[in-house]
Parts: C-alpha cells; sequence; structure tokens
C-alpha cells in the first residue's frame, strides 16, 4: 500500500510544475490513520446524539481525557449541548475544570481563547465557567484522600 | 424424581422484561431506600449511580485523569430534589449558590482542590531541622556527661601568664598584636 502512494506521488509532481510543496499526510504503515477532521467529527458525532445518556457522556468525557490533546471548541460545544439534554449542569462545569486543568498544563493562553470560542455556546445554554463559580482558585480545605 | 421437580419449578416461563428502553435514566429520582437496595449498595448507600467510572464499580473518586467519577457525592436529599427540578428547566434562572450546591451534590472536590499542593515540604523543613537540632543536643549532653575531661595543665593562670611573655618576647603581633600593646622600652603595657 505504501509503495503505490509513494510511486502515485512522484509520479503527480514529475507531470505537474508545482512551485509550492503541499502538506500531504502518506502512510508508511498499512494501517488507515484518521485525520484531524475524521477524529474532530467522529466526536461531535458521539455528543450530538439526541437521546444521549448521562452514562454516554461521562464514558466520553473520561476516555477523551486520557487522549493525549485538548478537544476543539466545536466538540466542547457538543459535549456541553448534550449535558444540557440530560439536565446536569454539573457535569458540564466539571467538563470545562478538566479542560481548564489540562490546559494550564500546556500554556496560560489556551484557557482564555477557549473560553471565547465556546462563549456563544455558553451564553446560550446558561452554564457557568469554573471562574464564575469561583472554582479557579480551591474553596474548601478538605483532607486528602491519601491522608485518611 | 424430586431433583426434577424442583429444577422444574426453578425455571420461569415467563422471561423478565425490561420495560425502559434506557439502562441507567438519571433524568428520574433514585429509587427510594428499601431492603434491596441496602442489599445491593452497601458501600454506596442511597447515592445515583451515573456512569461507568474507573473499572465499572460504583465508586467515588476525585482524579485528574478520570473527571467522571461513577457515583454521585451525595445521596439526593428533598432539598437537592427540588433543585435538580429546577436544573431541568432553564440555566439561567438558576443561582450561583444553587449551581454551587448542585456540584458539591455531585462532586467531593474541584479540581483546584484535590490538585492544590499539600504544603508537605514545610512540615519536612522543619521535622528535619528539629531532628538535627535534636542531635546536636543529645550529643553535646553526652560529651558533658559521659566523656568529660579535665583540663591540660597548660591552662592554669601561670602557665598563661608565662605564655603570654614568651609571646611578648617573640613580638607576636607587632602591627597590630599582642606586642603593639607592649611599651618594650618601660617593660610595661603601653599607656
Amino acid at each position: 500500500m505504501a509503495y503505490l502512494l509513494r510511486s502515485a506521488l512522484t509520479q503527480s509532481v514529475s507531470k505537474t510544475t508545482r512551485t509550492m510543496w503541499t502538506t500531504v499526510q502518506r502512510n508508511m504503515s498499512s494501517h488507515k490513520k484518521e485525520t484531524d477532521e475524521e477524529f474532530d467529527q467522529r466526536w461531535k458525532a458521539y455528543f450530538d446524539r439526541p437521546n444521549i445518556d448521562g452514562w454516554d457522556i461521562r464514558q466520553g468525557i473520561n476516555h477523551m481525557n486520557r487522549l493525549d490533546l485538548i478537544p476543539e471548541p466545536e466538540i466542547i460545544s457538543a459535549c456541553l449541548q448534550a449535558c444540557r439534554r440530560v439536565n446536569d449542569h454539573s457535569l458540564a462545569v466539571r467538563y470545562l475544570e478538566a479542560i481548564r486543568h489540562k490546559s494550564n498544563a500546556v500554556s496560560k493562553q489556551v484557557w482564555p481563547w477557549i473560553l471565547q470560542e465556546i462563549r456563544p455556546t455558553l451564553d446560550k445554554l446558561g452554564v457557568s465557567t469554573p471562574e464564575d463559580l469561583g472554582y479557579d482558585k480551591p474553596e474548601l480545605a478538605l483532607k486528602s484522600v491519601d491522608d485518611m | 424424581m424430586l431433583q426434577h421437580q424442583s429444577r422444574a419449578n426453578a425455571s420461569t416461563v415467563s422471561s423478565v422484561v425490561q420495560s425502559s428502553p434506557i439502562v441507567l435514566d438519571n433524568r428520574k429520582a433514585p429509587p427510594p431506600l428499601d431492603a434491596d437496595r441496602m442489599r445491593m449498595y452497601p458501600r454506596i448507600g442511597n447515592r445515583q449511580i451515573v456512569g461507568y467510572g474507573l473499572k465499572g464499580k460504583p465508586e467515588y473518586f476525585d482524579l485528574v485523569m478520570f473527571p467522571c467519577p461513577s457515583i454521585r457525592w451525595e445521596a439526593d436529599t428533598p432539598e437537592t430534589a427540588v433543585l435538580r427540578k429546577k436544573e431541568q428547566g432553564d440555566w439561567k434562572q438558576l443561582s450561583i449558590d444553587e449551581k454551587k450546591r448542585l456540584y458539591r451534590a455531585s462532586f467531593r472536590q474541584t479540581f483546584e482542590e484535590f490538585t492544590a499542593s499539600s504544603g508537605l515540604w514545610k512540615w519536612t523543613l522543619g521535622w528535619g531541622l528539629i531532628a538535627l537540632s535534636a542531635l546536636t543536643l543529645a550529643y553535646d549532653g553526652w560529651r558533658r556527661l559521659a566523656y568529660n575531661f579535665d583540663k591540660p595543665n597548660s591552662m592554669s593562670d601561670e602557665k598563661l601568664k608565662q605564655q603570654m611573655q614568651f609571646h611578648i618576647a617573640a613580638r607576636q603581633g607587632p602591627m597590630n598584636g599582642l606586642s603593639s600593646k607592649w611599651d618594650y622600652e618601660t617593660g610595661t603595657w603601653k599607656k
């Protein structure tokens, strides 16, 4: 499969005269990798199901939190709307907190950008951000589970 | 004959059919507390099971890796039932305090709380310094009590006086030290 792709590329390069190289994703293995757009569409479709469960939302959130990425604002909006469908506001806040924590590990500039991108959804649904609830600083000083 | 009879009694003619298509409907109130439920959920009590969690067990956890635990933190009281009903409507009608109350009913700690630093370094440093000073004091006491030696005889007053005379004769410290304070012409200390 890889040889076919490579030969197709070289043929196309020799035929046309290109002034600019376009980025082409080439699979060196025979296993098909999905592109970023496919990934986004898949997760967006997962959360956009009209009769999604609280169970499935939590599964999706937990699974996506394990991946080495911060979800796109479209996926975040779809998940918030799913939380709205199951009438669970705390779950939406928890999800935003998880994304905030993850993005702060990367850079301090990511979280304001994400908030700015999902602001229409937040206003439409009435979801509070962690900052609105005062959860960007610790509120209660409870004993850690490891110290019990 | 008896074995076959009891086996026949055990099999059910009508199979158990689940009426609702949704297995876990977390939009309804949890079932009331009764003997069956207490037997089924001995460790979690009357709390709602809402998800898969870590390994499929109904346990609560606060982890950075898994934001959503499998059960709610608090059992549903009548007050939270009222809030849950309000939650089904427009979320803009919920006040900040009600939203915070709902959050604490579902979760024990926020992300900031369970990722906050524990301040263990203060304890470590404090106890380390205390241990160091305690060891030093113990060593000092031990030496004073157990290994207490007499002073050498060169520390007596006579011998020290003689030592000073030798130092002055050898012009020890001629600029700013001992011999600069001695008047060699008169043979006394300088005024």
